[in-house]
């Protein structure tokens, strides 16, 4: 009638409150998603600010802005508190349903994007946790700590689904991030 | 004669054996077909009361709102979405469900409520809000900084069973002793002492009623008016009033007290709202307080206690004295039986009822994006599960945005249809709005009365989309960096192309010009017909048919070349998951109206979590993001800011069909996506384009939604350059007309425009600027 609740074959949850607590999961080491605009426009071609009062002339659209990094997320790092006692504790689904909620409030913040992903591939979810990953590093510019664990988590979400040549790929990169 | 008498003897003897025996089997038989009615009769009170009692609708709630510091609130916002949950306005709260506001300053003491992620705990919480965001949120008794405070949602609405029933169960343990106590002294008060049913307390009840002079207590005990509620019709015969005993007696045999006075308790017939039959003091709190039963005053229960006798006779709204009298009475008795002081109780009589202005609980709130829920619950539920089992579903809906769509879209279409002539109503809209990363549906009109529960054209109308469909022709092109870039040129010159059997098919633009080469971001941008064509053609129909899909849309596609320029008929809902995709980046998100399901005894059933797929990569995306910047900028679409402030960024696209049939608009900030389509359900002519009719809803509705999150942040992969749009070749300002635009990492020109300063000779400024460092 009801289909009930999925309940997954949960890897264990000590595991992955070290891959959470290793990831800046608690106040104290909980970093906003700084954009370091390096990469954004090359040297030398600093994009003028946008003209005003005329937006119909060729100025163009205003460049990229970084994220504003003023308004601490507190909610979100307690939300994030949350979700790794849950992650500890085994309860998964509900690290992740937490996990959903804190993007909901700062949806553009890669750390949560990772952390997600990180959690579903703990879930035995591998293609999901592949591109949860994915969509952390489009969010991630210039973070290239979190984009090679991003990489390393895919190399590891493609060894879970066999695909070997995937997986070193990914761990190339990872290897390349790291060394950045 | 001895033998004959002896015989006749034995004769009688054998006729009284046999009569006796008559006997014996008419009473045995009478014995065993009543034993086999008390069976029955035991097997019908256990069935009804161990299985499914009651029938109850499924619950749907709207988002709950999460208050942080940071949040972008109004108080007017945060007034109106506490109003909706029925808090009280007081000088000083002291309870579950009571609100204090100072201009920007307010003091909450929110609900306890079972989420379905877990119970949030009431938070006694006080908070500022200062330019349209919470600044503080600080625990109203210790003054320390709260990080998260989530409300209780908003009820949207409710699935109900055919027969409308309808009830907010309560279990014994939650309902305040004040009331159960008043109930049983005034309806049972052997309640505890009686097996069921209770011979003497009729005749306690009729020396109590002499007493009063008016009927204060009844003859049937709280058993005996469950069972007849529970199992019984109501027609008045002796076999009936038989059987409520028997079965009174039975209940009680296999049921605790509590077990029966909490069933009691969901049961009571209570009121009648419409053609919905208000049962148990649950939903009778609801009905006539506007607000869980928890918080209610002593005097509230005394009126709910006396409306069990005639819940129709003491009315509260249609005979308000009746009601005070009978509730009076009521507060008498638990005075007598010393429940109360009789000092309090001449206190609580002189208050006032305090019972809500009626206003029909509309079933349909938000009929559209009701709507929209039940078809996603139908994937996975039956119909009968969806009205019967209780379900709690925790929607997307933001009663904020919704309210503000409702607000916006009939008074513009009124503001169009005067200022155009056009005859009353004849115009129709629907729009879809979303969140852009997690592809939630916040609000839905399906109609431009926001309240007619009729045809959803947000899900319904499939409506050619005009140039809506271009950017997933442009993105198709800026997926071959090596061959396509934002300042590629495009032919915008006359066009014909023939089709296989002959035909000719020679696209022509809106203002019937040429318009030469042209960028490939200014094509799109405004909306140039033969450039976009042209492109479509040499991309490959069918290419442009896999993009739609990669990108979601969910419908049949016909490779024909007037595809690129919008032959194609999609709902408002097909256009917004076309959409969802580009605005996130890329990445496809099913769109959702439901967060998850809960039973009746809140058990999680089902969870729709969050989930992405990597359709098309962030970087063509990204570009095509950006030239929808330049439609709303500088093409089609800016009209938006002769209204919207310069810094709300905003990625747009316009829509109009042959014959100015539709006009759309789908645009998308940081945050929020929306689209819009106005037209006519019988298809003719409206006489406006995209940008003078979809485009005016959309821009009065993000003016209220206000402001926006960043749109384009930097991306890993896009580099920016200058770039003279004449040529399309790298430009400065030392050219007439240049821009600059991002490019896919290698993809930009080499060549330099001869309008750049220094001549030709200069190098790509970021090759110079690392030969620096080499």
């Amino acid at each position: 009638m009801i289909n009930l609740y999925k309940s997954y074959p949960a890897l264990p949850g000590v595991m992955l409150g070290i891959v959470l607590a290793g990831c800046a999961g608690t106040s104290n080491n909980y970093r906003s998603p700084v954009i370091e605009q390096g990469t954004a426009a090359p040297a030398g071609s600093v994009p003028p600010p946008a003209k005003p009062q005329q937006p119909a002339t060729s100025g163009g659209v205003p460049p990229p802005r970084s994220q504003s990094t003023t308004a601490q997320p507190a909610a979100v790092v307690a939300l994030l508190d949350r979700a790794e006692q849950q992650a500890n504790s085994g309860d998964l689904d509900a690290a992740a349903v937490t996990l959903e909620r804190a993007i909901r409030i700062d949806p553009r913040n890669p750390v949560l994007w990772h952390h997600l992903a990180t959690l579903r591939l703990a879930e035995g979810e591998a293609v999901e946790a592949e591109q949860l990953a994915a969509k952390s590093n489009s969010l991630a510019a210039g973070n290239y700590s979190l984009q090679a664990r991003n990489w390393e988590l895919i190399a590891d979400a493609r060894r879970h689904r066999g695909d070997v040549a995937g997986s070193r790929s990914a761990e190339q990169r990872a290897r390349a991030l790291g060394s950045r | 004669m001895a033998k004959r008498r002896k015989r006749r003897r034995s004769k009688s003897r054998k006729k009284t054996v046999r009569r006796r025996s008559i006997l014996t089997r008419i009473l045995l038989i009478l014995a065993i077909a009543l034993a086999g009615y008390l069976v029955y009769l035991d097997y019908q009170v256990r069935h009804q009361f161990d299985g499914k009692r009651w029938s109850l609708p499924a619950r749907v709630y709207a988002r709950p709102l999460e208050l942080y510091a940071g949040l972008p609130l109004t108080p007017e916002q945060l007034s109106v979405e506490l109003s909706a949950l029925h808090y009280r306005s007081v000088p000083s709260p002291r309870q579950a469900g009571d609100v204090s506001r100072n201009r920007n300053r307010f003091h909450v003491i929110s609900r306890s409520f079972v989420h379905w992620d877990g119970r949030e705990d009431s938070h006694n919480v006080q908070l500022t809000i200062v330019e349209g965001s919470i600044q503080r949120l600080v625990d109203g008794r210790t003054g320390q900084a709260i990080s998260l405070v989530r409300l209780d949602p908003v009820i949207v609405g409710s699935f109900y069973p055919a027969h409308n029933e309808d009830r907010v169960l309560v279990k014994l343990e939650d309902v305040p002793l004040e009331l159960t106590s008043a109930l049983i002294a005034v309806e049972d008060r052997g309640f505890y002492r009686h097996h069921g049913i209770a011979p003497l307390s009729i005749l306690r009840a009729l020396l109590a009623n002499i007493r009063a002079g008016d009927v204060v207590q009844g003859g049937s005990t709280l058993t005996q008016q469950l069972v007849k509620n529970f199992y019984l019709t109501s027609a008045r015969t002796l076999t009936r009033k038989l059987n409520e005993a028997i079965m009174a007696l039975l209940l009680e045999w296999h049921y605790d007290k509590d077990e029966i006075l909490e069933a009691y308790l969901n049961e009571v017939y209570l009121g009648q709202d419409g053609n919905r039959a208000v049962h148990g003091f649950g939903l009778a709190s609801h009905f006539y307080f506007e607000r869980p039963l928890n918080e209610l005053s002593i005097e509230q229960f005394a009126l709910l206690v006396g409306l069990v006798k005639g819940p129709s006779y003491y009315n509260p709204r249609r005979h308000p004295e009746r009601a005070r009298e009978r509730r009076n009475l009521v507060l008498d008795v638990m005075a007598d039986l010393g429940l109360i002081g009789v000092d309090e109780a001449a206190r609580l009589k002189s208050r006032k009822l305090g019972v809500s202005r009626y206003h029909r609980k509309a079933t349909n709130t938000f009929p559209a994006f009701l709507d929209l829920v039940r078809r996603q619950l139908r994937r996975d539920y039956r119909e009968e599960d969806i009205t019967t089992e209780g379900l709690r579903i925790f929607t997307t809906l933001d009663p904020q945005a919704q309210w503000q769509l409702e607000q916006v879209l009939g008074s513009r279409l009124t503001r169009l249809e005067q200022g155009r002539g056009l005859p009353a109503d004849s115009l129709q809209g629907a729009a879809v709005v979303t969140s852009i990363q997690g592809g939630e549906v916040l609000a839905l009109a399906g109609d431009r009365k926001p309240k007619f529960a009729g045809f959803n054209r947000a899900l319904d109308a499939h409506r050619q989309v005009g140039s809506v469909i271009k950017p997933a022709v442009y993105l198709t092109a800026l997926e071959q960096p090596a061959d396509y870039t934002l300042a590629t040129l495009l032919d915008d010159t006359q066009l014909t192309w023939e089709a296989p059997n002959g035909d000719a098919w020679s696209p022509s633009n809106y203002d019937r010009q040429f318009h030469g080469t042209v960028p490939l971001y200014r094509s799109l941008a405004h909306s140039y017909n033969i450039a976009t064509a042209r492109l479509g053609l040499d991309l490959g129909l069918s290419t442009i048919v896999s993009t739609l899909k990669r990108l979601g849309v969910d419908a049949e596609l016909r490779p024909y070349p007037s595809l690129v320029l919008g032959a194609a008929e999609l709902s408002p809902l097909q256009v917004t998951q076309m959409y969802q995709t580009l605005a996130s980046g890329g990445f496809r998100t099913p769109i959702r109206a439901i967060r998850a399901v809960l039973t009746a005894d809140e058990t999680p059933l089902q969870s729709y979590p969050l989930r992405v797929t990597a359709a098309v990569a962030p970087a063509p995306a990204y570009l095509v993001t950006t030239a929808l910047r330049y439609a709303v900028r500088e093409g089609t679409g800016r009209s938006l800011y002769r209204v919207l402030p310069e810094r709300m960024d905003i990625a747009g696209k316009t829509g109009t069909t042959d014959d100015l049939r539709d006009s759309w608009f789908a645009g998308y900030t940081g945050d929020r996506l929306a689209v819009v389509w106005v037209g006519r359900d019988d298809n003719q002519s409206t006489g406006l384009t995209g940008s003078t009719g979809a485009l005016l809803v959309w821009r009065d509705l993000f003016g209220r939604f206000g402001e926006q999150g960043v749109l384009q942040s930097a991306l890993e992969g896009i580099e920016y350059q200058r770039i003279d749009t004449t040529t399309g070749l790298l430009g400065d300002n030392g050219c007439e007309d240049s821009v600059e635009l991002p490019f896919i990492q290698g993809s930009a020109p080499l060549e330099a425009a001869p309008c750049m300063r220094g001549g030709s000779a200069l190098q790509r400024p970021v090759d110079w600027f690392k030969e620096l460092f080499e």
